[in-house]
């Protein structure tokens, strides 16, 4: 098969870097397939993505040597906007990559400097807008988007210029279930009628693994290629399905999807359900909550209990709510009828709840770790020690680093650190997981899980099933700004189409880890 | 409706503005970019933006009227020192409503196209600041959640630090966009080129006759443009020129088009 792009013997490090991100990385990423590029945080993903159309070494300096093709033209020669017309970039944050500020413009950027023709632009635009399910927001500005709609728009306005190559550093983390699986779902149709090879970098790989027809594994700046099931156990301890293929000693090829799990999987009766009763003290309580922006409503009838002892994770689309009742639970949004109560009175935004916010970087301002967590103990007047805080989420060795050295995903677990810090009866965060690879989200659910158990209360709000059927006690869901759900994990999971994690789909209501089913499996099993 | 217009409705104000520092002829002004900023502004993001501007306007005005206090105090002083304030207190809101109802991207797709870098720097330039306020806010309110006290001027490194530096890196994504995605191989297209429509005719013409009006009565030195502070004296007005002013808000009056944006 002919190859898309090449790389020999490509090394390079970042400007005063003493280790190299890419150790002579040579591999062929063929024409017309969808790759899936796997690997810890601070593997050196995002690098290698960014090699591939030259912004490494054109925009990061550093040391680079070897060669990359893409197309047959050499990215050190050719500057990024002289492969505009073959290869498209969609990093990981599209908010700041946004140039102009109506969406239908943003999609028609690339094409204006590629001097394509104006009527072939007007139906691109409209492809683009229909490919991605965002017609209706042609006319908005970029910055009123949420993180889902950006999601979509810069896809969009990758797919216009009708480059013969998509480079997407983690495009799905901020989706819902089902928004992933349409956009998903799209790119393969890319790959499949028009022959573009797509690569794809993402850490949930219970979403993207079936689609991926090859995959790139990459550890300490090494980089192989090869047919996903040989390449991500390897690399990567999810999805699900793969990891209770380990523990329950499967023999190889480990299974990637629902599908292939299926195949292998022995019968299981439901396990037997027992109701957990609800005991811990309310810590904070909302009541026939509404609320919306001007006339636009966006919660209603809410009412919501967040106990001593629960982890509630709370799901739903994009734009069900969930971020709007978080600003309520914390007090920084007035609702427009009903309370919300902590001791029977307001809650004190920071002191009463805390919430971790969607962007670490817009709270991180020391220069160490360990200065961050002691200057939310010196404002809330704590007797905690830092080293205590950050002990339990597990990065105490990071005590000394720079916060803005650190990847996205350990950035989070520095953020949630500062805002644990607080002291507050009640932890709010507002998508945890993104950018969290298998090992930092282990943590995060240790976390999660210690607190509970010392009488803590905690809501998440979040797309993320897996971590939902990991460490919730409860799942609330939202649709259309009301409560659609509220119960435990196995029955508001196990009844969803949308939202049940693999090993429900695989053996059914009730199973929810592969933990849980690795014990319960009988050991005869092939 | 056409950025063109708007750049005509703010060409023309602003010289109406420059010419004049009576208060019966910047009321109206004011009046009018308040009331076209409240019908055509663009969504209620950059409404936040007309009001730092309003709010700046105000702070000139104190600003220019208590410099007055380095100098000797008269009466004749403070009324000169106020009325520059107010004039340019006038001029920052009709800037203001310019930058809620027209999208910077779409002026300066008129501008010629060797002309196409300079303009999209001054673009790029202008989005800084709704994009700072947007930063600020969030970075007020998610340190507030982590249990600061964010009226405390102590805490300023607090807000200053993730907002400097979450600036420069998207500086960086910016570039490294914009450079991805074909910036800078010269030759260009344009996509969807805004229609005059009449409703832009008549803001044009209507914004350009005022200024007109202005101009010529600033040259022939009639109308009571600039009031006299030395010795001081009750500004006068002509109806005509009073209707000029308002005559900015015109757009208000016309139906929106259906890409009214």
């Amino acid at each position: 098969m002919k190859a898309a792009i090449t790389f020999r013997e490509v090394s390079f490090a970042y400007p005063d870097a003493e280790i190299d991100a890419l150790r002579e990385v040579t591999l062929d990423v063929p024409e017309g397939a969808f790759v899936l590029v796997t690997g810890a945080t601070g593997a050196g993903k995002s690098t290698f993505l960014r090699t591939m159309n030259g912004l490494v070494p054109h925009f990061s300096g550093g040391r680079f040597r070897g060669r990359v093709e893409v197309e047959g033209r050499d990215t050190v020669s050719s500057a990024p906007r002289e492969l505009a017309d073959v290869i498209a970039y969609v990093p990981q944050d599209p908010a700041a990559a946004f140039v102009v500020d109506r969406v239908e413009d943003e999609l028609a950027y690339a094409m204006e400097n590629l001097a394509v023709e104006p009527a072939v632009m007007r139906r691109r635009v409209e492809e683009s807008l229909d490919l991605l399910g965002i017609e209706s927001l042609r006319a908005s500005s970029v910055r009123s988007l949420s993180g889902g709609e950006r999601q979509r728009v810069a896809i969009a306005a990758a797919l216009t210029p009708g480059p013969r190559i998509l480079v997407l550093d983690e495009p799905t983390s901020q989706l819902d279930p089902q928004g992933a699986e349409d956009v998903l779902a799209a790119l393969q149709r890319m790959v499949h009628d028009l022959g573009m090879t797509v690569v794809v970098a993402e850490h949930r790989l219970e979403r993207v693994a079936g689609f991926a027809d090859l995959a790139v594994g990459c550890a300490a700046g090494r980089f192989e290629i090869g047919a996903p099931a040989s390449v991500i156990p390897r690399y990567a301890s999810g999805p699900p399905v793969a990891r209770l293929a380990r523990l329950a000693g499967w023999e190889e090829p480990l299974p990637l999807t629902v599908r292939e799990a299926r195949r292998r999987a022995p019968r299981l009766a439901s396990p037997a359900h027992t109701d957990i009763p609800v005991t811990g003290r309310v810590l904070l309580g909302a009541a026939s909550l509404d609320a919306g922006y001007g006339t636009r409503t966006v919660l209603r009838g809410i009412d919501i209990d967040v106990r001593a002892g629960e982890v509630i994770a709370l799901m739903g689309r994009n734009g069900s709510g969930k971020s709007t009742l978080l600003r309520c639970l914390v007090g920084l949004h007035e609702p427009s009828a009903g309370t919300v109560r902590i001791d029977d009175r307001p809650p004190i935004p920071g002191r009463d709840v805390g919430l971790c916010p969607q962007e670490p970087d817009s709270i991180l301002f020391k220069d160490t770790v360990r200065d961050e967590v002691a200057a939310t103990i010196g404002w809330s007047a704590t007797p905690d020690d830092p080293t205590s805080i950050l002990q339990l989420l597990g990065i105490e060795d990071l005590a000394a680093h720079h916060p803005r050295d650190l990847s996205a995903g350990e950035r989070l677990l520095v953020a949630t650190a500062a805002t644990v810090a607080t002291g507050a009866a009640v932890l709010l965060l507002d998508e945890p997981t993104r950018g969290l690879d298998t090992s930092s989200k282990t943590k995060l659910s240790n976390f999660l899980r210690a607190r509970a158990a010392s009488g803590g209360g905690t809501v998440f709000a979040t797309h993320d099933v897996e971590l939902a059927a990991e460490v919730a006690t409860r799942v609330v869901m939202l649709a259309g700004g009301e409560v659609i759900a509220d119960g435990e994990p196995s029955l508001v999971l196990g009844d969803s189409a949308v939202f049940a994690p693999q090993m429900t789909r695989v053996f059914g209501p009730g199973w929810l880890t592969a933990d849980q089913v690795a014990d319960a499996l009988p050991a005869e099993v092939p | 409706m056409h950025p063109g217009a708007w750049l005509v409705w703010v060409g023309a104000a602003g010289l109406v503005g420059v010419t004049t520092t009576n208060p019966f002829y910047l009321l109206p002004l004011f009046a009018a970019a308040y009331l076209v900023h409240s019908r055509h502004r663009r969504d209620d993001r950059h409404a936040r933006a007309f009001k730092i501007f309003v709010l700046f306007g105000l702070l000139t005005i104190v600003t220019r009227t208590s410099l007055v206090l380095f100098d000797v105090v008269t009466r004749e002083s403070t009324a000169h020192a106020f009325l520059e304030g107010l004039r340019l207190a006038v001029l920052l809101s009709v800037f203001g409503t310019f930058n809620s109802v027209s999208d910077p991207f779409r002026v300066l797709r008129l501008a010629p196209r060797r002309f196409h870098e300079p303009a999209l720097a001054a673009a790029l330039a202008l989005s800084i600041a709704p994009r700072t306020i947007d930063a600020v806010t969030q970075v007020r309110e998610a340190q507030k959640l982590r249990g600061m006290d964010t009226r405390r001027w102590r805490s300023w490194p607090a807000l200053a630090v993730p907002v400097l530096e979450t600036g420069m890196e998207e500086a960086d994504v910016l570039a490294a966009s914009m450079d991805a995605r074909g910036h800078g191989r010269g030759r260009r297209t344009r996509y969807r080129p805004d229609r005059w429509t009449w409703q832009a005719g008549v803001t044009a013409s209507a914004s350009a006759s005022a200024a007109v009006l202005f101009v010529g009565s600033a040259l022939a030195g009639e109308g009571g443009l600039i009031v006299s502070t030395f010795p001081l004296r009750w500004p006068e007005a002509t109806t005509v020129l009073v209707a000029g002013a308002f005559s900015f808000a015109v757009p208000v009056l016309l139906p929106l088009g259906r890409e009214s944006s």
